[in-house]
């Protein structure tokens, strides 16, 4: 079984929901990404995602880029990356993903990427510049591995587009709570809502919300319509930003609000 | 066989890298682009404007003073006569238009050297839309006349202070940008580049140059051309100039790229020449990239070929040898800039003189009765003090 499909089973028995920590790999540094890694599991982080930073992520807001143009300048590559994640296989539980562009992964050769993943525990990979259609060379490298390619909906996914993706998607389905790019937000639409609802109706697996969530209220709004939450670019910028110890207050809190009021 | 296919693929070139959040917008784009180009008060109105406002249809010049340097005919494609004094405004009109028949209320657009910003915000000011364009940082400070002549037209010019600060950083903002806006928003790429359908669109409304290219030399020598010759960016002025002759297996194609300080060094912009497979800015093609598939920084003495990226149906002819590919360095545009000036009058635009510079140093390999036509994209007058500062004469 993966991993992730245990860690929703787990989480579903305690009438938990997931927090899904998104950290830039490279920032502070090699070590410094496993050291947080490590201490966000602790802090009540539920699944990882782990950035290989690209020079172009234009599905990325301001704090994304910097980060991973900051990851880059200090030397940040692919194999640096898998040896994260080799670190990680050896000293965590929760499970971890990768995310990143498409052209990492096919420069890298397809095949060799999906076996590195095996290799190194890796249980999925986001690539947020590879809609549904173009994804059959990746979806089937990956599935001869047992890791998962998580699939993207938006509030803008026909509800025909999301039946079809749904139906050949695994782990669970990133669903983008607005329009733009990653980055926190004040609101989230009505669009966004309707469509949330639609798309947890239609699906088999868990579904979980990310992009411009920021804050704990935030999330005990989302918490009763989905199996998850993904915070990114507030919890890098934090790193960015020097504030460690505000990185892992914040995700008590939060993990708090999954966990519900009882 | 329909190019591209169904899926928006040139062989294996093309298709859509984009984010799930713009698949809606790019198949609104689609259709409304398959229904809105038929239609018959469209293609009127675009003609009308091609021809009323933007000076159309350019000449076909035979330049005989060149000729004699080179020695056999060349026809000069003289899209540097056309309104805003470059292509660039074939496909701002045509894409101006259709977004204002699919009922949007704003412009975006990304721009290097800052002529495709004009040209949007020409276009933009025509129609009454709003218009933003994202520029480098870079080269906002490369071409501070151009920034002030988007601001005339009535457009915002934001100056993008992310990764290189260049072009390639353009896009990127810009394509932020259309994700959070579409729904009010369309944007106007400027080459045959991005996801599907933005290289077939592009290509179609830069083929004006290729059709008119065609009737006027059937009439001029009652035969078609022995070469096409275009210098390459995103490539829209050579696709435009070739696609017209697809199907006409005599004619050769060759596309000029920037070779900078030489294609053995990091610092060009040969995409073909010296790149590998990938995906960039939504679309598989060739790009200059490292090991790590991260995209390299480029360098060309011209800011429209300064570009990692290149268009997949150039990758698709490159692959079935319908084109030839080849680069001029920096020093050999230099040349052409100089050489056309003196012998025909004409100030190439940097752009265009790699073309020039190209055909100069490979004279050789042209027989006396070949017939070349070269397409001159754009005037240098937005080069002028450029290439003094570069000659040290400022
Ligand atoms: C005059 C001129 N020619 C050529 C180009 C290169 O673009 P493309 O290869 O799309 O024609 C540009 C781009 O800015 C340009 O301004």
């Amino acid at each position: 079984m993966n991993k992730i499909d245990e860690k929703f089973k787990k989480l579903k028995g305690k009438g938990e929901k997931a927090l899904i920590a998104y950290f830039t790999a490279g920032l502070p540094s090699t070590k410094g990404t496993v050291e947080i890694i490590r201490k966000a599991e602790k802090s009540g982080v539920d699944i990882v995602e782990i950035g290989i930073p690209f020079s172009d992520p234009i599905a990325d807001g301001p704090i994304i880029q910097y980060a991973s143009h900051i990851s880059l300048e200090k030397g940040t590559n692919t194999d640096t990356v898998f040896e994260i994640c080799r670190e990680l296989g050896k000293s965590i539980n929760i499970p971890y993903l990768l995310m990143t562009y498409y052209n990492p992964v096919y420069r890298y050769g397809i095949e060799k990427f999906s076996k590195r993943c095996a290799q190194t525990g890796v249980s999925g990979i986001i690539i947020p510049d590879l809609p549904f259609e173009e994804s059959k060379d990746v979806r089937e490298a990956l599935k001869k591995q047992n890791v998962y390619l998580i699939n993207l909906l938006t509030p803008f996914t026909p509800e025909k587009r999301a039946k079809k993706i749904i139906k050949a998607s695994s782990g669970f389905i990133y669903f983008i709570t607005s329009a733009g790019v990653t980055g926190p937000r004040e609101k989230f639409s009505k669009e966004m809502w309707d469509k949330l609802k639609i798309v947890q109706e239609i699906s088999s697996i868990p579904v979980a919300s990310g992009f411009g969530i920021s804050d704990a209220e935030q999330v005990k709004r989302l918490r009763e319509y989905v199996d998850g939450v993904i915070i990114g670019s507030f919890f890098v910028k934090k790193i960015i930003d020097g504030k460690i110890e505000e990185l892992w207050k914040e995700i008590r809190e939060i993990k708090k609000a999954l966990v519900g009021e009882n | 066989m329909k190019l591209p296919d169904r899926y928006g693929k040139y062989g294996v070139f093309g298709g859509r890298f984009a984010p799930e959040t713009l698949i809606p917008a790019l198949e609104e784009l689609e259709r409304g682009y398959k229904s809105i180009s038929k239609d018959k008060s469209f293609r009127e109105e675009l003609s009308y404007l091609l021809s009323e406002y933007a000076g159309r249809p350019t000449p076909l010049y035979l330049a005989e003073n060149f000729s004699k340097v080179i020695g056999c005919k060349v026809y000069l494609k003289r899209e540097d006569l056309a309104f805003t004094g470059a292509h660039k405004i074939n496909n701002t009109l045509g894409q101006v238009l259709l977004a204002k028949k699919m009922g949007k209320k704003r412009i975006i657009a990304e721009t290097g050297a800052g002529q495709h910003g004009v040209a949007t915000a020409t276009a933009s000011a025509l129609f009454g839309m709003e218009c933003c364009v994202y520029m480098g940082e870079v080269d906002c400070e490369r071409q501070k006349l151009n920034v002030y002549r988007m601001k005339l037209l009535g457009s915002d010019v934001i100056s993008v202070k992310s990764g290189s600060r260049t072009l390639k950083d353009a896009i990127n903002e810009a394509m932020r940008d259309w994700i959070a806006n579409f729904a009010y928003t369309h944007y106007v790429i400027g080459s045959v580049v991005g996801p599907h359908p933005y290289p077939q669109i592009v290509r179609d409304f830069q083929s004006v140059i290729g059709v008119e290219t065609k009737r006027q030399i059937l009439k001029k020598e009652k035969r078609l051309p022995d070469y096409l010759i275009a210098c390459v960016g995103g490539g829209s002025n050579s696709i435009g100039l070739f696609y017209p002759f697809y199907k006409n297996k005599g004619v050769r194609f060759i596309g000029v790229e920037a070779g900078g300080k030489g294609i053995n060094t990091s610092k060009n912009a040969a995409t073909l020449c010296r790149g590998d497979k990938g995906a960039l800015h939504g679309s598989f093609s060739y790009i200059l990239q490292d090991r790590y598939g991260q995209i390299n920084q480029t360098h060309s003495v011209s800011a429209g070929l300064d570009y990692p990226g290149v268009g997949p149906e150039h990758a698709f002819y490159k692959e079935t040898g319908r084109a030839e590919y080849t680069y001029a360095t920096d020093n050999d545009a230099l040349d052409g800039f100089h050489i056309l000036s003196e012998t025909e009058g004409i100030i190439p635009a940097l752009e265009s003189a790699h073309a020039i510079g190209w055909v100069i140093k490979n004279r050789k390999q042209f027989k006396k009765d070949d017939i070349v036509v070269v397409c001159l994209s754009g005037r240098g007058d937005k080069d002028v003090a450029e290439v003094a500062s570069i000659e040290g004469v400022l």
